[in-house]
């Protein structure tokens, strides 16, 4: 099971995402990113489909999570497409392999600037499930 | 992480002035100087509301940090530095801090004038917004008019403003009217990653989205009439203002850097106490290819904001025809950037590596960087409002040389969340509020437009007022707002 929700931030976004398990986390923090890129997610869906290999290392859990998240984003704009799925051919807290996929699209609603480390620190909460904040610069 | 923010309600505030506050090194074993804080009394209420303080605190701990970490009255909570933070570190071996430029690299704020007084605009300003928003692409990932191959692209990254002269996009005198003409010497494109340059290539002269805009404006209030006569600016006289930075180019530069340094800051001994603060000394080869970088992303924004006077130019053209002159540009600021500069320490003259995030740069009168024809008057300093309120012009001091650095605040500084800003008014009210105010409004995106609403930010009045009153720039203008196009 996840979750994923904004909360307020005085100039930027801050995201809340948790979840039981590590790569649903990270797919939580994903979902989260693609809704404010791109609200309308019927929208979206009309756009043709695209999908990317990822590979990345980092020195702990939370770089890994935000080294993955800021890869996607510069994809976004790249590709001019917004990534919604993740699925892992290999994940532990130091490097992962994954393929994304989402859709083209001609237009983002809220420009997101970077995926920043402020405030980011993946643990295991009282429940056991994996959570963290996200704030994004707008 | 985060360190003691949860100590926010412990701090005591040693009263400088009336505008100047400190919290003494002795706050925290980590700090290596004061943090100041430019504001007033009441202002300090709101500003203890979010982590800026914190976050000041924290930048008091960078090595080789000088005198004082200060913030501006228009400071918010930001990433690793507060929005309107200056921290001046030792040069070469102190620290550079990508976060303590921010992620838009060079985001800055360009005035441009014209020679008519608004009651000759009043009945063209709805046909004149309409074709700057269609002249001017704005909204996010939207492309430019320009694109640019993989050797324009690194020749804009290399020379800036230069560039764009020699393409005609810009006038010598141009040139001599922005901030160190537009042009910083130490960029090296290949300092720039293959991301970052295909995010650039077709964004050259576009807004961006979210605080962006092109806005028409008129003079409403001359504070100063000698030095705003030297600016060529008159009570009435309609002008241009036009904010926006490096857009996805410069965010990259940021973002990539941030990565580099947080793995070699244990080689260099760095240890901070907020990952967006990361950074490493100057004079390492980590440091000097994100100061190159981000010479190179300054001169892509300048490039930027030059690409856009020629689309309003254009703009202006084809609506007031020739009875409406040329659009000459005021001046050209940069409010997200770091720079190499010489100050007076303990009576010793030393060069300092400069951060300004969320801040701007207010060099006095007779300063060698000051352009020729602003040197009786000083650097002028400009100062954007929200939507719908007043900005201003000022000119930097003295006063700012000797306690900030050549530093002064950027804007009216963010007060409400974007969300809460959402919730207090729909777009369509909002719209019309404006309208019933005499600013219209172009924008692509009405669902966000109450996130840049006059009441999401603080008074811009008050923050230029302290300013003033501190002796860090000095009012010379009032601009109202008549038209906004929005990003």
């Amino acid at each position: 099971m996840k979750t994923h929700k904004v909360l307020p931030h005085t100039a930027d976004v801050r995201l809340w995402v948790e979840a039981d398990r590590l790569g649903e986390l990270f797919s939580a923090a994903l979902e989260g990113m693609a809704g404010l890129i791109k609200k309308s997610q019927s929208e979206l869906q009309k756009g043709k489909r695209v999908e990317d290999s990822l590979k990345l290392e980092a020195p702990d859990v939370t770089a890994l999570l935000i080294d993955f998240l800021s890869l996607v984003l510069t994809l976004t704009h790249e590709r001019k497409a917004v990534f919604t799925e993740v699925s892992f051919e290999k994940l532990n807290e130091t490097s992962l392999n994954c393929t994304i996929k989402g859709f083209e699209t001609d237009g983002f609603d809220d420009d997101i600037k970077a995926v920043t480390y402020h405030e980011a620190g993946v643990k295991k909460n009282d429940a056991g499930r994996f959570e963290t904040m996200i704030v994004f610069d707008i | 992480m985060n360190m003691s923010y949860d100590r926010t309600s412990e701090l005591k505030l040693t009263k400088i002035s009336d505008w100047i506050w400190e919290i003494p090194q002795s706050y925290r074993s980590d700090m290596r100087v004061p943090a100041r804080i430019y504001a007033s009394k009441e202002m300090l209420e709101s500003t203890f509301r979010d982590r800026s303080l914190q976050q000041l605190v924290n930048v008091a701990t960078l090595p080789g940090i000088q005198k004082a970490a200060l913030v501006m009255p228009d400071a918010h909570e930001g990433y690793g530095f507060p929005i309107g933070g200056v921290a001046a570190t030792e040069y070469p071996d102190g620290i550079i801090s990508p976060g303590g430029i921010g992620y838009d690299i060079n985001c800055g704020v360009r005035l441009l004038m014209s020679k008519l007084h608004f009651k000759d605009v009043v009945t063209m300003l709805d046909k004149l917004s309409q074709k700057v928003f269609e002249n001017v692409p704005s909204g996010v990932g939207k492309s430019g008019q320009v694109k640019l191959s993989v050797k324009e692209l690194d020749e804009v990254l290399k020379e800036g403003v230069n560039w764009a002269v020699q393409e005609g996009y810009a006038t010598e005198e141009d040139q001599r009217h922005i901030e160190s003409s537009g042009h910083l010497a130490s960029a090296d494109p290949r300092c720039v990653s293959l991301h970052a340059k295909e995010r650039g290539k077709d964004q050259l002269g576009t807004m961006g989205a979210g605080n962006h805009f092109v806005e028409i404006d008129r003079v409403e209030e001359i504070f100063d009439e000698k030095v705003a006569s030297l600016l060529g600016l008159t009570k009435g006289q309609v002008v241009i203002q036009i904010h926006t930075g490096s857009r996805g180019l410069g965010h990259q530069v940021a973002t990539d850097s941030l990565k580099v340094m947080m793995k070699v800051m244990p080689k260099y001994g760095v240890s901070l106490p907020d990952r967006e603060l990361a950074g490493v000394p100057l004079s390492s080869k980590e440091g000097q290819d994100y100061f190159k970088g981000m010479c190179a992303a300054a001169n892509f924004a300048w490039t930027n904001r030059q690409l856009i006077t020629h689309q309003v130019r254009g703009a202006w053209k084809s609506v007031m025809g020739d009875s409406g002159g040329q659009l000459g540009v005021l001046y050209d600021v940069a409010h997200n950037i770091a720079k190499i500069e010489s100050y007076k320490i303990e009576g010793k003259e030393k060069k300092l590596i400069i951060h300004r995030k969320g801040a701007t740069r207010a060099f006095p009168p007779h300063h060698p960087e000051v352009p020729a024809i602003y040197q009786e008057t000083g650097q002028p300093v400009l100062i954007p409002g929200s939507m719908g309120t007043a900005s201003y012009v000022l000119v930097g001091t003295e006063g700012a040389m000797n306690e900030t650095f050549g530093s002064t605040c950027h804007g009216a500084g963010r007060a409400m969340s974007r969300t809460q800003a959402r919730k207090e008014m729909q777009g369509k009210e909002l719209l019309n509020e404006l309208t019933e105010r005499g600013v219209s409004v172009q924008t692509k995106d009405i669902w966000s437009l109450p996130e840049e609403a006059p009441y999401a930010y603080k008074d811009v009045e008050n923050v230029v007022d302290v300013v003033h009153n501190a002796g860090i720039a000095k009012k010379v203008a009032r601009l109202k707002p008549m038209a906004v196009i929005k990003g």
